[in-house]
């Protein structure tokens, strides 16, 4: 076996491997400290997620071997052997952080809100850098969203701060 | 056979009430619509829409995502022919020789030779489907609990090793759905696997929320990591999408060709339509008269993959509904479809609830002839859905997303665990692990558990019952042949290159 001398690209690559070896290695813990309520069947709930763990591991064990002998993966929508494109980290922040926005915002401060954060926050970080408009499209975005699924699909979402507003009546 | 007919028309007859073929529109409609915006393959379109159908009645909703499914596809190869950016495996194919022809000025010829081509193999297939799926079901009748999860373990080998690139990436996916499909409570024993305490977790993750993320939020993700600021164009269709004599003369064959190719290979667990699409492509090149266009824009290489991704679809609908295992990401999100009516394909389906399995058979006929005779003259207003700025499209994207994860169950919790798949769907793009195994893992792992307790409940845990019986046998050899074949290609391949 020739292990070859790990790029910056490779690094990551093993640490995402690593975790996931790590992962079925926790299987296994996790499966061992099992409440089991009752013991009358003959199969225990320990068995199946034992085989999990030992082929989560197996194939991370396998990635790793991969990885370190040059086996590097083929980012999505590249070709084998295409310059390694390096992250643009700034655009995923600003992109992740609204999608989390999103997530804290909606139980705070109500669907649209939420929404029209989002909307915003990844057109912002795909590179739109017309503020203001953006916020009007946003807000009919969201305002569609909120009632067509509200009124018309009678699917509830948290109304925030226009409670009794937008309630209609109710 | 003749059974089945008089079923059929009884389908045709569900079908064609006015509120149903309401649904059957609204969703041919709906399908395009999000099959054209670059990005959304048909998985993630039928899982954004699911909410959507969430309060109508289970025949309707399930004609609804019929059309979904085949809408979602003809929207697909309108995408890979004028912006080749293609939104799923199937149709990344079409772009390789669709865009080259749209390129020439020849858009047109290329998305009607993509249109009638799906048509004819959709409608071919569809009809085998109609009479393949009972017979499957039947047989299936027969199979005892080891036969099914020898069968689950071939589709777990199958999609694990034939896509992507690399065998061990496919494993590595597989390996995670089945972690993901382990949280939550055991069925039989009640044990908590994996919750760490989370009451929410006890139910287990929802399918619906691991595909709408990994697919959406991940592919959101995955394209602000590598943003540049180049808009990708959107090419002109110079005349109308129709097609001449002889384009027709030299499509009609890469049609059937193509339905021949596709169905077979969804009806076995073969992985999604990337090998049959790949496979027609290669057919076609070499038995093209015209191999010197291959590459500049042959027209078979648009009309044969096309055709074998249309009948590939219906294809995977024949196990999908006869044995209720889903074998591409597509057919696991028509699954959780008729799940979330507790409505469970598999042997029983056809027996069960034959009015709603018919009027689907039936409504994607109808789906099919609908999308025909609309899209080629709404071409143009489809184009326009291409011409909506990435930014605004993203936007769009991940708020919808986030939305349908949260529609569910109205449950903040879905909403964090969305976010960490699609972390997670990130991480996978970013090093090249394909993500179809894993949606399979999720889906069929608990399945797994199931089937591989009951064999052992039925012999009193005697291990041996897993391989006891002919059909076991057959799968397991069927197995080892999956595996080792590409291994011995692979060991023949160097030997030769050394010599």
């Amino acid at each position: 076996m020739i292990f070859q001398k790990i790029s910056k690209q490779g690094k990551g690559e093993l640490a995402f491997a690593g975790s996931l070896f790590l992962l079925g290695v926790f299987v296994a813990w996790d499966t061992s400290k099992m409440d089991i309520p009752q013991d009358n069947s003959i199969i225990s709930p320990q068995t199946f997620p034992y085989m999990v763990a030992a082929f989560a591991s197996l194939v991370g064990l396998a990635l790793i071997i991969n990885i370190l002998r040059g086996n590097y993966g083929v980012p999505d929508g590249d070709a084998p052997g295409d310059p390694f494109t390096p992250l643009n980290l700034r655009t995923m922040v600003i992109v992740s952080t609204a999608i989390a926005l999103h997530v804290i915002l909606l139980e705070i401060a109500g669907y649209i809100v939420a929404a029209i954060a989002c909307f915003w926050g990844v057109a912002y970080g795909f590179g739109s850098r017309k503020p203001l408009k953006d916020l009007g499209i946003s807000t009919v975005f969201a305002l569609i969203v909120y009632f067509a699924f509200t009124q018309g699909l009678n699917i509830n979402l948290p109304s925030g701060f226009f409670e009794g507003i937008l309630s209609n009546g109710k | 056979m003749a059974n089945n007919f008089a079923m059929l028309l009884d389908g045709f007859q569900t079908a064609f009430t006015p509120t149903n073929l309401m649904f059957g529109l609204l969703g041919t409609f709906l399908g395009t619509l999000v099959g054209v915006l670059p990005g959304i393959g048909p998985a993630l379109a039928i899982g954004l829409l699911l909410p959507i159908t969430m309060t109508v009645n289970p025949t309707s909703a399930l004609i609804m995502f019929a059309a979904i499914y085949y809408g979602a596809m003809y929207g697909g190869s309108t995408t890979s022919i004028l912006l080749n950016t293609p939104g799923e495996s199937g149709s990344v194919i079409t772009a390789l020789e669709g865009n080259k022809m749209a390129k020439a000025g020849r858009a047109g010829a290329a998305l009607a030779t993509a249109a009638i081509g799906s048509f004819v193999a959709g409608t071919i297939a569809t009809l085998l489907l109609a009479f393949g799926a009972p017979a499957m079901a039947e047989l299936a009748l027969t199979i005892q609990p080891a036969g099914y999860l020898a069968l689950i373990i071939l589709a777990f080998a199958t999609v694990g090793t034939l896509l992507g690139s690399s065998r061990i990436r496919g494993l590595v996916a597989l390996s995670v759905g089945l972690v993901i499909g382990l949280i939550g409570a055991d069925l039989q024993s009640g044990a908590l696997r994996l919750t760490f305490g989370n009451l929410n977790a006890i139910d287990g993750i929802e399918t619906v929320t691991v595909i709408v993320a990994i697919f959406a939020l991940g592919e959101a993700l995955y394209l602000a990591s590598r943003h540049t600021l180049v808009p990708a164009q959107v090419l002109e269709i110079r005349g109308k999408a129709w097609m001449t004599k002889a384009d027709f003369q030299r499509s009609w064959k890469p049609w059937l060709r193509g339905t021949a190719i596709g169905f077979p290979l969804g009806v076995v667990p073969a992985g999604g339509s990337e090998v049959p699409t790949f496979l027609s492509y290669g057919v076609e090149k070499a038995l093209s008269k015209n191999k010197d266009e291959f590459g500049k824009g042959a027209i078979e290489g648009v009309a044969g993959p096309e055709a074998a991704n249309n009948a590939n679809a219906a294809g995977v609908l024949v196990p999908m509904l006869a044995l209720g295992l889903p074998t591409s990401a597509t057919a696991a999100v028509v699954l959780v479809a008729f799940q979330s009516f507790n409505i469970q394909p598999g042997p029983m389906l056809f027996q069960t609830n034959p009015e709603i399995v018919w009027g689907l058979i039936a409504s994607l006929f109808i789906g099919n002839f609908l999308l025909l005779v609309l899209n080629l003259p709404l071409i143009r207003f489809w184009v326009l859905l291409l011409k909506i700025p990435s930014h605004y499209l993203y936007a769009g994207i991940t708020t919808f997303a986030l939305l349908g994860a949260y529609a569910l169950n109205n449950s903040t919790f879905d909403l964090q665990v969305a976010l960490a798949i699609g972390l997670l769907g990130f991480l996978f793009r970013r090093f090249g692990v394909p993500i179809t195994p894993l949606i399979i893992g999720v889906i069929l792992g608990p399945l797994a558990e199931l089937y591989f307790k009951r064999a052992l409940q039925i012999s009193q845990g005697d291990w041996h019952i897993l391989i006891a019986g002919g059909f076991p046998k057959v799968i397991y050899g069927l197995l080892f042949l999956v595996i080792i074949g590409p291994l011995v290609w692979n060991f023949k391949k160097k030997f030769a290159v050394k010599k």
